[in-house]
């Protein structure tokens, strides 16, 4: 069985050049996901703070209004829908001729922040009511002790949590195929359209998905252990 | 320096404060005693405005502070505050804790501000802590790097909302004597405590708030020997 795997993937992989297919898939994959995981970052940090803040101002209502809107609707909806309502109906209309990979970066960015956002703001509301009160009382502005105090502290809570949204979001990637990037998940698919051979291919990807994954969880778990420097646990 | 005019405050229906008028003046050690639930720290926190008042004004250095139009972060520069939790910055260490917020509003270089620290540390005896986390401090050395925290804003005031109410029985006079300093060094201070001791000794008035009201106040010797009021009496005799 093991040779009939390995005569496949040799044939599939290396004498069908897949791994061209493979390495170009890769390239996209990762590259929609770090563009969207860093447009989801900052989406969703200002959605929680909006969402968060208590001011009257007439402007900031209207504003966590359309912020409620906005998660309600994307985490309310299908992310292959919106793709698909993106490539083939609001681009069109709205830029012409857009490339399908920022398309791509678009949607999965904007998702990716409604989620983001909730785990964000459940991270801000974690932190100690104190600890705001403590900034505010030594004169900083409401923007400074979110920023230096109570931000910094979230974000070690909310780690954990991040790190489960940015994995997913690397494999939800895998649908762009339907709007005809040629991603990693593509790739098998178009080796097993030279091989007519399934498994060899699916695998392959199956692997390189799991050491994109296995890799961040590293790069993660080293950042919060930093950030952990000052717990003392 | 502080003047409060007819300050009521509400949490829901709830009245917590009813129509106070109060003056403190420069120099004034005040201590606010009264039972839980009384409205003393709703009171205290309405001074630098973090609970805002439902109606009425507070004046602090001439300035309306609980006006919607008055930049309230400038005035609170001048109005240390010391939490019962403490409320250290666990991310940061003792030293940053102590120049965050000099720093971050330019008051002074990090050079002056890290000086600073370093002389307030030495004062409170820990010195030897200023690249610790809050974490690693016991509970009394924790609140007196929160004092010095405030000070190191040079405040023209300090509020003190239960300072040793969070502490062992065995930490609390390390705080009170950091306190008591302070105020032989002529610091205006208000002070929400139980800690009687310190309100006798310390105090140049003692106010006594039930039930939203300021019901009775007196210099402290008058205060706990001649109580009036019949609450009052019946409050002393039970945490004397």
């Amino acid at each position: 069985m093991f040779d009939k795997f390995f005569h496949d993937f040799y044939f599939g992989i290396v004498e069908k050049e897949g791994y061209k297919l493979i390495l170009e898939g890769l390239g996209n994959t990762l590259f929609i996901s770090l563009c969207a995981l860093i447009i989801g970052a900052v989406l969703g940090t200002v959605v929680a703070i909006v969402k968060i803040s208590k001011s009257k101002n007439v402007f900031m209502v209207l504003l966590k209004l359309l912020c409620s809107l906005y998660t309600t609707i994307i985490r309310g909806t299908p992310i292959l829908v919106q793709l698909l309502l993106a490539h083939f109906a609001i681009f069109p209309a709205i830029y012409k001729n857009a490339p399908i990979v920022l398309t791509a970066i678009i949607v999965f960015g904007i998702n990716s922040g409604a989620y983001v956002s909730e785990v964000i703001r459940s991270g801000i509301l974690a932190v100690d009511k104190g600890q705001t009160e403590a900034g505010r009382t030594l004169g900083l502005s409401s923007f400074k002790t979110m920023r230096l105090i109570v931000l910094p502290q979230a974000i070690k809570n909310i780690l954990p949590a991040l790190g489960n949204e940015f994995i997913a979001l690397i494999k939800e990637t895998s649908i762009v195929a339907y709007i005809g990037i040629r991603d990693l998940t593509r790739a098998a698919q178009q080796i097993t359209g030279k091989t007519y051979e399934f498994f060899a291919p699916y695998i392959t990807v199956s692997i390189v998905y799991l050491m994109i994954v296995i890799g961040l969880t590293q790069l993660l778990g080293l950042f919060e252990r930093r950030l952990r420097k000052s717990d003392n646990r | 320096m502080i003047t409060v005019n007819n300050l009521n405050k509400f949490f829901g229906k709830n009245h917590v404060l009813k129509n106070i008028n109060e003056t403190i003046e420069k120099g004034e050690k005040v201590v606010i005693v009264g039972p839980s639930g009384s409205g003393k720290s709703t009171f205290l926190r309405c001074l630098n405005l973090l609970e805002v008042p439902t109606s009425g004004e507070i004046w602090f250095e001439g300035f309306n502070i609980s006006s919607p139009k008055t930049d309230i972060n400038l005035h609170r520069r001048k109005m240390g505050m010391v939490f019962q939790q403490f409320n250290l910055f666990p991310h940061l260490t003792i030293l940053k804790n102590i120049t965050l917020a000099p720093v971050t509003l330019g008051l002074e270089s990090e050079q002056a501000a890290n000086a600073r620290a370093k002389q307030l540390l030495d004062r409170i005896g820990l010195t030897d802590k200023a690249t610790a986390y809050p974490s690693q401090l016991s509970g009394g050395q924790k609140q007196r790097v929160a004092i010095i925290r405030a000070l190191a804003m040079q405040p023209d005031v300090m509020l003190f909302d239960e300072p040793t109410s969070a502490l062992d029985p065995e930490m609390v006079g390390e705080v009170l004597v950091v306190m008591k300093e302070l105020a032989e060094a002529g610091m205006t201070m208000v002070v929400v405590t139980h800690e009687m001791g310190f309100a006798r000794e310390v105090a140049t008035r003692v106010m006594f708030i039930d039930e939203g009201v300021i019901l009775e106040q007196n210099e402290p010797k008058t205060f706990f020997s001649e109580p009036k009021h019949p609450r009052l009496v019946d409050f002393l005799s039970k945490v004397l």
